[in-house]
C-alpha cells in the first residue's frame, strides 16, 4: 500500500534509531550530539559515531506530553523559564542519566554546532562542563544583509568556503582523536551519495505539494519526512527512504489524492510546530479544511536540504564545505531575510493565506516575525494569521485561546472568498 | 418578518442582541455570566426576546458568540468575537477602519475593510495589563467602587507613571504612590494611561487608521475615552450600544444566513446545533 | 570638525562628571546630532564588539548603539514577545529619528541580534549589515577569514565616506583607539585601587562617552579627569568590593548603578565591554586590518556570547574576581536574555564551588524602581560585612 507508505517507515526508522541510540548508552558508547541546521553527519557518520540530535530528543517528550516534567527539573537545577525550552529538557534527560521517553539517550563524545543559532553553541557549553567532552562549532558566515548571499564562485563567496573547508579539516582531527578511527575519503563520499539522494529527495517532494489537493500537509506529515531528513542525514536508510517517499508522492500527485483533510484551504506555516498539543494545532487548521501546504520550517530546520543541493563527490571536502555554506546560510536566510522567499513561495504554491507562529523559546525563528510578516503584507495581500505559543512549554500554550484566533482567521478567509465571488 | 440573533457569553457578562431584516436591534438584555454558562445564555436570549416583545419562533438564526459560545446550545452556529466585533462596529459607525475592543478580560484590536471584512486582528488575553481588569485590580487598592474610577482620574492633572507592567504589582505601586503623597486622581489617571498606551501598543500592531471605534465594557469610562483620543491624537467613535458589539456583530451573522436562504425551515425542527 | 561636546572643558571635576552624566542620560544623543550638522556621517555599531577603527579610518562617526531607557512605541509592534528590551529601544532611536544613521551593523551575539539586521533594514533606508566575527576563533583559519571580513566592512565604510580607507588611515586610527584602550585601563586600575575615588555611576559614564563621542575628544576628557580624580579628596569608607558582571549587551540604568555604588564598590565590571574588547595595544605596523583581527582573536576580554574554548565563562570570572581582589559578585542578567540567563547557572556553580558569596538579580534597562532590589542587596552587603 502506497499511500501513507512515508509516514508508516518514517515512524520505524525513528524507533529504530531510538532503539539503537538505547543500545549504545547501555554499551557506554560515546555518541555525537549535532543539531538540526548543519549537523554534518555525512561526515561524522564516517567515523561511526552514534548520532544524537538533542533537538529532536526535546521535540518527541514534548509530543510524548512529558516535557513539563523535564521543563521543572532544569528550571529547578537554575535555568530560567525564559530560555529556549530545547535546551533545558535536554539539561533534564542529562541530569536523568539519558532516560527520555523514547529509550535511552548516550551521552556525548563530542558535540559539534554551527552558529546557525547562537544557542547551539551556549548548550553545547553545558555538555562541555558536564562531561569535558570537545565541543566543535563550525563557523558558518550567514549573509550580511538582505539580498547579500555572495553568489557561488564569486570571491566573497570563496572566501566564506575556504574558511569552512579549513574548518572542517580541523574537525576531521577532532573526530580521529575522539573515536581512535582513522578518517575514511571514500567512506566519506558513501554517506554524501546517500545525502545527495536525500536531499534531491526533499526537494522534490516538497516541489510536488504544488499539485491540487497537495499530497502531504506540510505541518503534520512534514515533521515525519523532516524528521528522517535530520536523524537519517547521510545514511542508507535515508536515501532509500527519501527515493519511497519521492515514488508515493508522485503517485499521489499522478492520481490527484490528497491528504486526510479535503482541501478547502491552501496555507504556509511560518515558524516551529507546537508540539505541546501537536495533533490538536494541526487540526484546528485542518478542520476548517486548511491543509498546509509548505513551510519555512521544512526549510531551515533540515538545514537548507531542500535545495537539493548535489555533492560533487569528485571533489569531497571543498563541495561539503559549498553545500554546507549553502544550506546553512539559506536556512538563516529564510528565518531572517524571508519576504522574497516567501512571496514566490505564495505564488508557486497557490496559497491562501499564511500562519505565523512564533516561540517563546525561539528568538532564532520569532524576533523577526512580525516585522516580517508586515513586509508580506506590503507586498502581497495576502491574509495570514499571528498566533504565539511555544514548542515545548505547555504553561504558554492555550488552545482555547488559538482556536478563537484560528477561527477568526478562516472566517476572514471565508469572508474574503465569498466577497471575490459576490464580485467577480 | 423574520428576526435574527446574537448572543455573546463573555467571562462575567453575557448580552443578547435581536435584530430584525432592516438590520435595527428590536431587543437587548445583559446579564452576569456566572457559573452556568448554558444558563446564562438562554436567560439573555430569554430576555431580549421579552424586550422587544418578539416571539421566539419569529427569530430564523441564532449564533452565538464570546468565549462561551460552544455553550449556545440552542444557537444555530459559532461565530468568533474578533469578527462579531468588526462587523457591529462598521454597522454602528459605517466609517470605521479600526476597532479596539476593551473588555473585562481581554483587549482587542482589530482593523477592517469598508466592507466589515478583518484585515488584521491582534489580542491581548494573556496579560491583564492593558485590559479593564487592570482598573479592577487599581479599584481594589484604593477600595473605590469601579464606576468611581473614571470621574476621579478625570480630576488629574498630572498622571503619575505607572512603571509596572504585572497586574499583580499595579496594586502595590499604587499604593506606594499614595504612600509617597500622590493624589489619587493623579495616580488614576496614571493608571488610565498605562492601559490605554498598551491598547494602543497592540493598535499600532494591525495599524491605526481612521475612523477608529471603541466598544466593550470599558467604554463607560469617560477617562479612558478622553486618554485615548489624547494618546491616538483622533476622536474615537463610541456608540451607546458598545456593551452590545459582540452580540449585535452576532446577530447581524445570523442575519447573513437567514438572508442567504440558508437558514433552516424551523429553527425547532433543526433542534439547534452545539 | 569641530567638538561636539566642548562643555566638559576648564570644569572642575564634579561639574564635568555632571555634564557627562547628562550627556549619557540625554535619549537625544545631541553629539551625535551636532556631528551630523557638521556634515558628519556615523555608522551605528550594535553589541558587543565592533571594530571601530575601520570606520573611524573613513572619518565616520562610530556610535554604539547600546538601547535606551525609552518607549518603545513604534517599535514595539516589529517585534513579538519574550524578546529583551535593548533590541526594541534600539530599533526605537532610529524610528523615532532620535539617532540618524549612515550605516547599521550588528553581530551575531545572539539569536534577537542577528533578527535586528533584518528588521532595522525594512525600517531604515540605510544599509543594515551583520559583521560576521567568528564563534570559532580557535580554529587556524579564523584570522584570515576574519581579516577578509573586515575587508568587507572597510569597503561598506568606503562606499559610506565617499573615498578611500587607506592603509594609513587605519594605522592613524589605530593609534586614536590604542591611546583610548590606554586611558580605559588607566581608569580601571585607578578605580580597583581607590574605588573610593570613582563610584561605580561615575565609572560608568567616563567610560559610556566613548560610544557617543569622536575618540580624540574621549581621549582629551580621559587625559584631564585621570590627574583630576587622582587628586580626587572623597573618604575611603568601608565597603565591600564587588565585581559586577553582566552588563555586556543590555546596560543598567544608571540610576541601578547608583543604588548599587550606595552599598559597595564595584572594582570591576564587564559594563560596555565591547568599548575595552581589545586588552592591549593593536601594533601599528604591517597590515592593519591583520593587526586588529588578530587582536581579536588572541588580546581580548571575554562575555557570555563569545565562544571560545581557550576563555571558559567561569574561569574568566574567578580570574576577573582574582585580579580585582574583590570580595563577592553581583551576577545580573537582563530579562529575556537568553545567554545572560544561561550564563548565571555556570557563573553561580562555579562562584558555590569556589566558596565566593553572590548576589543575583535581573533587570531592564528601562527599570525605574529599584526599592526591592536595594534592599536585598543591602542585606547581601550587610550579610557580608558582618560575617
Amino acid at each position: 500500500m502506497i499511500v501513507g507508505r512515508g509516514n508508516e517507515a518514517g515512524a520505524r526508522l525513528f524507533r529504530e534509531w531510538f532503539d539503537g541510540l538505547t543500545r549504545a548508552a547501555e554499551e557506554q558508547r560515546g555518541a555525537a550530539y549535532v543539531f538540526v541546521m548543519g549537523s554534518l553527519a555525512e561526515l561524522l557518520r564516517v567515523f561511526d559515531f552514534p548520532i544524537v540530535f538533542p533537538e529532536i530528543n526535546s521535540l518527541q517528550a514534548a509530543v510524548r506530553r512529558v516535557a513539563h516534567e523535564y521543563l521543572n527539573e532544569a528550571e529547578n537545577y537554575g535555568y530560567s523559564p525564559d530560555i529556549c525550552g530545547y535546551v533545558k529538557a535536554d539539561v533534564a534527560t542529562q541530569l536523568r542519566g539519558g532516560q527520555h521517553p523514547m529509550g535511552k539517550i548516550p551521552k556525548p563524545a563530542l558535540a559539534v554546532c554551527t552558529n546557525a543559532c547562537n544557542t547551539y553553541i551556549k548548550w553545547g557549553e553545558i555538555w562541555e562542563r558536564m562531561y569535558g567532552m570537545p565541543m566543535f562549532t563550525l563557523d558558518i558566515p550567514g549573509s550580511r544583509g538582505a539580498g547579500l548571499a555572495s553568489p557561488r564562485g564569486g570571491e566573497d563567496f570563496e572566501r566564506d568556503r575556504r574558511y569552512i573547508e579549513g574548518q572542517l579539516t580541523e574537525l576531521i582531527a577532532l573526530c580521529e582523536r575522539v573515536s581512535g578511527k582513522r578518517f575514511d575519503i571514500d567512506k566519506l563520499r558513501e554517506h554524501m551519495g546517500w545525502a545527495n539522494a536525500m536531499s534531491q529527495g526533499w526537494a522534490r517532494v516538497l516541489e510536488l505539494n504544488r499539485s491540487r489537493p497537495a499530497v502531504f500537509n506540510a505541518l503534520s506529515d512534514g515533521t515525519i519526512y523532516l524528521g528522517v531528513a535530520n536523524g537519517f542525514r547521510g545514511a542508507r536508510e535515508g536515501a532509500a527512504f527519501f527515493t519511497d517517499l519521492v515514488e508515493e508522492m508522485s503517485h499521489k500527485a499522478f492520481r490527484g489524492i490528497g491528504t486526510a483533510t479535503t482541501e478547502k484551504w491552501r496555507l504556509l506555516f511560518v515558524g516551529v510546530p507546537c508540539y505541546p498539543i501537536f495533533r490538536r494545532f494541526s487540526e484546528l487548521f485542518s478542520d476548517w479544511g486548511g491543509v498546509f501546504v509548505n513551510s519555512t520550517y521544512l526549510w531551515f530546520a533540515s538545514g537548507g536540504a531542500n535545495l537539493g543541493f548535489t555533492y560533487d563527490l569528485a571533489r569531497p571536502l571543498e563541495s561539503l564545505a559549498e553545500g554546507i555554506l549553502l544550506g546553512v546560510r539559506d536556512a538563516m536566510d529564510s528565518m531572517f531575510f524571508q519576504t522574497d522567499a516567501l512571496v514566490h513561495m505564495l505564488d508557486d504554491f497557490a496559497a491562501d493565506g499564511v500562519v505565523y507562529h512564533p516561540i517563546k523559546s525561539c528568538r532564532t525563528v520569532s524576533t523577526g516575525l512580525a516585522d516580517s510578516r508586515r513586509a508580506l503584507m506590503a507586498a502581497r495581500d495576502v491574509p495570514s494569521l499571528f498566533v504565539e505559543s511555544d514548542m515545548m512549554d505547555r504553561r504558554v500554550v492555550s488552545e482555547a485561546q488559538m482556536k478563537n484566533r484560528i477561527d477568526a482567521f478562516f472566517e476572514g478567509l471565508a469572508a474574503r472568498r465569498h466577497q471575490a465571488l459576490a464580485t467577480a | 418578518m423574520a428576526y435574527a440573533a446574537g448572543v455573546d457569553v463573555g467571562s462575567t457578562q453575557t448580552k443578547a442582541v435581536v435584530i430584525d431584516e432592516a438590520r435595527t436591534i428590536v431587543g437587548r438584555a445583559l446579564t452576569d455570566t456566572g457559573a452556568n454558562v448554558m444558563r446564562a445564555a438562554e436567560t439573555a436570549f430569554q430576555q431580549a426576546l421579552a424586550d422587544g416583545a418578539i416571539p421566539e419562533e419569529e427569530v430564523e438564526f441564532v449564533v452565538g458568540t464570546g468565549y462561551g459560545r460552544y455553550k449556545v446550545t440552542f444557537g444555530n452556529t459559532q461565530v468568533t468575537e474578533i469578527s462579531c466585533h468588526a462587523r457591529g462596529a462598521v454597522l454602528m459607525f459605517p466609517h470605521t477602519r479600526t476597532v479596539l475592543d476593551m473588555g473585562g478580560q481581554d483587549t482587542k484590536a482589530i482593523r477592517v475593510q469598508p466592507t466589515g471584512e478583518i484585515v488584521d486582528f491582534c489580542m491581548n488575553d494573556k496579560c491583564a495589563a492593558g485590559t479593564g481588569r487592570f482598573l479592577g485590580a487599581a479599584a481594589v487598592a484604593l477600595d473605590l467602587p469601579l464606576a468611581d474610577l473614571g470621574p476621579t482620574a478625570l480630576r488629574g492633572e498630572r498622571a503619575v507613571k505607572i512603571s509596572t507592567t504585572c497586574t499583580v504589582f499595579a496594586e502595590s505601586e499604587v499604593l506606594s504612590w499614595l504612600g509617597k503623597g500622590k493624589k489619587i486622581e493623579d495616580i488614576l489617571l496614571g493608571v488610565h494611561e498605562s492601559i490605554a498606551a498598551r491598547s494602543i501598543g497592540l493598535l499600532r500592531r494591525v495599524g491605526i487608521e481612521n475612523e477608529v471605534t471603541f466598544t466593550g465594557g470599558v467604554t463607560k469610562n469617560q477617562a479612558m475615552v478622553e486618554t485615548l483620543n489624547k494618546r491616538l491624537g483622533l476622536t474615537v467613535n463610541v456608540g451607546a450600544e458598545s456593551h452590545y458589539m459582540g452580540a449585535l456583530g452576532a446577530a447581524l451573522f445570523a442575519l447573513d444566513r437567514i438572508l442567504g436562504g440558508r437558514a433552516p425551515a424551523s429553527r425547532a425542527a433543526e433542534g439547534g446545533a452545539a | 570638525m569641530n567638538a561636539v561636546f566642548p562643555e566638559w572643558r576648564d570644569q572642575p571635576l564634579d561639574e564635568l562628571l555632571y555634564r557627562s552624566r547628562e550627556l549619557i542620560e540625554d535619549t537625544d544623543f545631541p553629539t551625535v546630532r551636532r556631528w551630523r550638522e557638521q556634515g558628519g556621517k556615523v555608522v551605528g555599531h550594535f553589541q558587543v564588539y565592533f571594530p571601530e577603527e575601520i570606520a573611524h579610518a573613513g572619518g565616520l562617526l562610530p556610535f554604539k548603539v547600546r538601547g535606551a531607557p525609552v518607549e518603545p512605541t513604534q517599535a514595539d509592534s516589529r517585534f513579538g514577545s519574550y524578546l529583551c528590551s535593548i533590541i526594541k529601544t534600539s530599533l526605537e532611536l532610529a524610528l523615532s529619528k532620535r539617532v540618524e544613521l549612515d550605516l547599521f551593523v550588528t553581530h551575531p551575539i545572539c539569536d534577537a541580534a542577528r533578527n535586528l539586521a533584518g528588521v532595522w533594514g525594512r525600517n531604515a533606508a540605510y544599509p543594515c549589515r551583520i559583521l560576521y566575527l567568528p564563534q570559532n576563533p580557535n580554529s587556524a583559519f579564523a584570522a584570515a577569514y576574519l581579516r577578509d571580513e573586515y575587508d568587507r566592512v572597510r569597503r561598506v565604510c568606503e562606499a559610506i565616506a565617499g573615498r578611500a580607507i587607506t592603509d594609513d588611515d587605519l594605522r592613524r586610527s589605530l593609534a586614536v583607539f590604542n591611546e583610548n584602550r590606554a586611558l580605559l585601563r588607566r581608569l580601571y586600575a585607578l578605580r580597583r585601587e581607590r574605588p573610593w575615588l570613582l563610584p561605580a555611576d561615575d565609572a560608568y559614564v567616563l567610560l559610556a562617552l566613548g560610544g557617543v563621542l569622536p575618540r580624540e575628544e574621549h581621549n582629551a576628557l580621559l587625559r584631564t579627569v585621570l590627574p583630576l580624580l587622582d587628586e580626587r579628596a572623597a573618604p575611603r569608607q568601608d565597603k565591600v568590593r564587588v565585581v559586577l558582571e553582566g552588563g555586556f549587551c543590555e546596560q543598567p540604568p544608571l540610576d541601578l548603578l547608583r543604588a548599587i555604588a550606595r552599598s559597595c564598590y564595584v572594582v570591576d565590571d564587564d559594563l560596555l565591554i565591547g568599548l575595552r574588547w581589545l586588552t592591549s595595544d593593536v601594533p601599528a605596523d604591517g597590515d592593519p586590518l591583520g593587526a586588529l583581527a588578530t587582536a581579536y582573536l588572541e588580546r581580548s576580554a571575554h562575555s557570555p556570547v563569545q565562544h571560545d574554548l581557550r576563555k571558559p565563562k567561569d574561569r574568566m570570572l574567578l580570574e576577573r574576581l582574582d585580579e580585582a581582589k574583590a570580595q563577592a559578585a553581583i551576577l545580573m542578567a537582563a530579562k529575556m536574555c537568553e545567554p545572560g540567563l544561561e550564563e548565571l547557572v555556570v557563573h553561580t556553580r562555579a562562584l558555590d564551588r569556589r566558596g565566593v558569596r553572590y548576589f543575583v538579580s535581573e533587570f531592564e534597562e528601562n527599570m525605574t524602581s529599584f526599592d526591592t532590589l536595594e534592599i536585598q542587596l543591602e542585606t547581601f552587603v550587610e550579610n557580608l560585612l558582618f560575617d
